[in-house]
């Protein structure tokens, strides 16, 4: 008993660096950002508390915030499925045994190794309505290039096509590792049946990657409600507040006005409605992923 | 044996090291040491100020540390958080909008107690230095602002290329003639009044004498009717063309030889004296004057301007010395010989130096910025909500321009969000005013 005791001591002795570094790093900010979102708060000064002041605002008198949060969810919802998508057509291409294949492999993941501020910059180029290379190249088809991101009605879509750019990375590795792994006798039994390769990957790889599939698509809802730099950088969320995306509407509450109470409380409902998104995700869930080792709770 | 005397050898030089870093340097011994903090311009070199004045006395040693403008502001914060800031900062933010948060100490019995000549200072630069009726800091640079006119394209358009526009009617007017297509696209333009580092309309209610907050400072006004002429007149310009066919045309505008005036697409174009020497590096054979800013018919030219200015952050240790250094730095003297020195050409904020003939021999045309530098207005005017403000003006311009909305809408809308913000901030500040106090110099 006591040596059990003392075990345990032990282990939480050789943990013990983590839970501080988590506890100061993590927890601390974590309830403090809590109390602070009830407060009035410039950082240099001492905090007010106002109760759930920030929150009623910013849902009842803000219309900045409604503006940020149609824009962020305009961005997730167009932009996850197509960035899933495309990766996984780009994982099926790759897991196919040719030659070369692991060549191009790592070309397809070399772009996303690259900070989203040097994309951004180089963004800013390619979208140029003048010069940039976009509009040449559909100049060059006889298609009018839009102005891109000056025209509040293409500045969203701009900065979604930026993320063709990061098809390829972590999400495709990850695609084409549950792609290969799915057992080849299964394509044989489509095969006997006389399906072509739409049955196969209708009928056997999808379902069969669905787990992976759907852990894409929360953490991806996820990544892109955080969307900050491409706008950060290139627009300042204008024209028009048309990329007045969440997380930037939060930055510049935080550190131009320096309303840290508000920011706060601006980043506690994102935390709720990113809650909220995931929590319909996985209700949906169990309409479309199959577990191979019967349903998982 | 060997091994622990190894370890005595290895201990004894790391505990030398150790001392010897934490040492202070033969300077600090025997002076003070006043540290620095400076926002990095388009180099990172120390000001020459501050070796001049390590030179010129024998009981301080200032040191100047860099910081990049990115994020200077919350390293600057941070540093004050942390109880240990620097003595000196140099920072280019409005006053008010530190000082409303207890970051700066205030100067107002030092400036009493050595009986400071503040009329050597520009006086919307002066004014500047205040919040609430405290002063805070002392102005250091500024850049000031001028209209530059292309002669050349002046002379192609039929107009007089030594009678640049004096007021707003004639920029438009001077616009419409300026105004080139070549194969439907907009080759030359008169002038942009959103191309530059200067609000147009502002100037324009500027020179109306328009408030934009009431007495008490509780109330902000923006719907009046100066800034809604001056939001029309700017609207104006896009009967000719449409906003996303000048977006076009300033797409391909950039930086150096990109430059809108400078690769002489644009004829007029508002800027200050630093773009003197822009135009001398990227093309110095450009034919161009300088004059006054325009103004209405009836009302004289005004000119907007803010400063680079030197505090003493709340918790410094070194306050006198650093004060020291301050007052130095804003002389006559040093000022005159700072801006001449400079490669970045940095406007002096002392009148006196800024009047020296020394200094108007710098360039033919720097009388006229001086000139203009006496008839300037702060763009700090809503000090507790600054930045909200400017994101606000700018949407209300964006959407006056565009059509989205008219001058008069687009202005009440700002407003109300400005109103909004300004009343949280005014009771954060009540609350906080009554529990809070604001360092003093003697304190």
């Amino acid at each position: 008993m006591k040596r059990a005791v003392k075990n345990t001591l032990r282990g939480y002795l050789f943990a013990s660096p983590w839970i501080a570094g988590f506890v100061v790093l993590g927890l601390y900010p974590v309830v403090m950002s809590l109390y602070y979102s009830l407060c009035q708060y410039d950082v240099l000064r001492i905090p007010q508390f106002v109760g759930l002041r920030n929150y009623r605002e910013l849902l009842f008198q803000d219309h900045y915030f409604y503006t940020a949060v149609w824009n962020t969810l305009f961005y997730t919802f167009i932009r996850s499925p197509l960035v899933i998508a495309g990766s996984l057509i780009l994982a099926l291409i790759v897991s196919k045994a040719v030659r070369g294949v692991k060549f191009f492999r790592t070309i397809y993941f070399i772009p996303s190794i690259i900070s989203g501020v040097i994309l951004s910059v180089l963004w800013l180029w390619l979208l140029n309505p003048e010069y940039g290379f976009i509009n040449s190249a559909l100049q060059f088809f006889g298609l009018p290039g839009p102005l891109w991101l000056i025209d509040p009605h293409w500045s969203k879509p701009a900065i979604i096509l930026m993320s063709v750019w990061s098809l390829g990375g972590g999400r495709m590795l990850v695609f084409l590792a549950a792609i290969q792994n799915v057992p080849a006798h299964y394509y044989e039994a489509v095969e006997m049946d006389g399906g072509g390769w739409w049955a196969k990957f209708r009928n056997v790889t999808l379902p069969f990657i669905s787990p992976v599939l759907f852990l894409w698509f929360i953490l991806e809802v996820i990544f892109s409600l955080q969307v900050f730099v491409e706008a950060y950088v290139m627009t300042k969320g204008g024209p028009l507040n048309s990329t007045l995306f969440y997380n930037l509407y939060l930055y510049n509450k935080a550190f131009d006005d320096f309303d840290m109470g508000y920011a706060s409380a601006l980043a506690w409902l994102l935390f709720i409605i990113a809650g909220i998104i995931t929590f319909i995700q996985f209700r949906v869930s169990n309409k479309w992923v199959y577990y191979s080792g019967g349903a998982e709770k | 044996m060997r091994s622990k005397l190894n370890k005595t050898v290895i201990g004894l030089i790391f505990g030398l090291l150790v001392v010897y870093l934490f040492l202070p340097s033969q300077k600090a011994r025997e002076r003070q040491v006043v540290r620095y903090w400076f926002v990095a311009g388009v180099k990172e070199d120390i000001p020459p100020c501050v070796p001049w004045f390590n030179a010129a006395q024998e009981s301080i040693h200032v040191e100047g540390i860099a910081i990049p403008w990115n994020e200077h502001e919350k390293k600057v914060l941070t540093a004050i958080l942390s109880g240990d800031p620097p003595d000196v900062v140099n920072l280019v933010t409005p006053v008010p909008k530190w000082a409303a948060r207890k970051a700066l100490v205030r100067l107002d019995s030092i400036l009493v107690q050595d009986r400071l000549d503040t009329a050597q200072f520009f006086p919307s630069l002066w004014q500047e230095m205040k919040y609430r009726g405290h002063t805070y800091a002392l102005p250091a640079y500024t850049g000031a602002f001028a209209l530059f006119y292309n002669k050349r394209m002046l002379r192609e358009a039929g107009l007089n290329p030594d009678q640049p526009p004096a007021t707003w009617e004639d920029v438009h007017a001077y616009a419409r003639k300026l105004l080139r297509r070549e194969n439907g696209k907009i080759s030359r333009m008169g002038f942009i009044p959103q191309y530059g580092n200067i609000e147009t309309p502002l100037i324009i209610a500027f020179e109306r004498g328009m408030q934009f907050v009431s007495e008490r400072g509780d109330r902000v006004t923006l719907q009046s009717q100066p800034l809604i002429e001056a939001l029309r007149w700017e609207r104006d310009f896009f009967d000719l063309y449409s906003v996303d066919e000048v977006s076009a045309f300033m797409g391909g505008f950039g930086y150096g030889n990109q430059h809108g005036f400078i690769a002489e697409k644009v004829a007029l174009f508002i800027n200050d004296n630093s773009f003197i020497d822009q135009i001398e590096k990227y093309n110095p054979g450009l034919e161009y004057g300088v004059a006054m800013i325009p103004s209405p018919d009836d009302a004289p030219s005004v000119s907007a301007a803010g400063s680079w200015w030197l505090a003493i952050p709340r918790g410094a240790k070194n306050k006198r010395a650093a004060w020291t250094f301050m007052k130095y730095v804003v002389s006559h003297p040093v000022q005159l010989r700072e801006a001449m020195s400079r490669e970045e050409t940095l406007f002096p904020v002392n009148r006196r130096a800024a009047h020296d003939p020394a200094f108007l021999a710098l360039h033919p045309f720097m009388h006229i910025f001086s000139e203009q530098m006496e008839q300037t207005r702060s763009k700090s005017v809503t000090p507790l909500v600054h930045d909200i403000f400017w994101r606000e003006f700018s949407l209300a311009r964006e959407r006056s321009l565009r059509g989205v909305m008219t001058p008069q809408r687009a202005l009440a809308e700002a407003e109300r969000s400005i109103q909004f913000s300004l009343q949280r901030a005014l009771e954060y500040d009540h609350y906080v005013n009554a529990r809070m106090k604001t360092e003093d110099f003697f304190d």
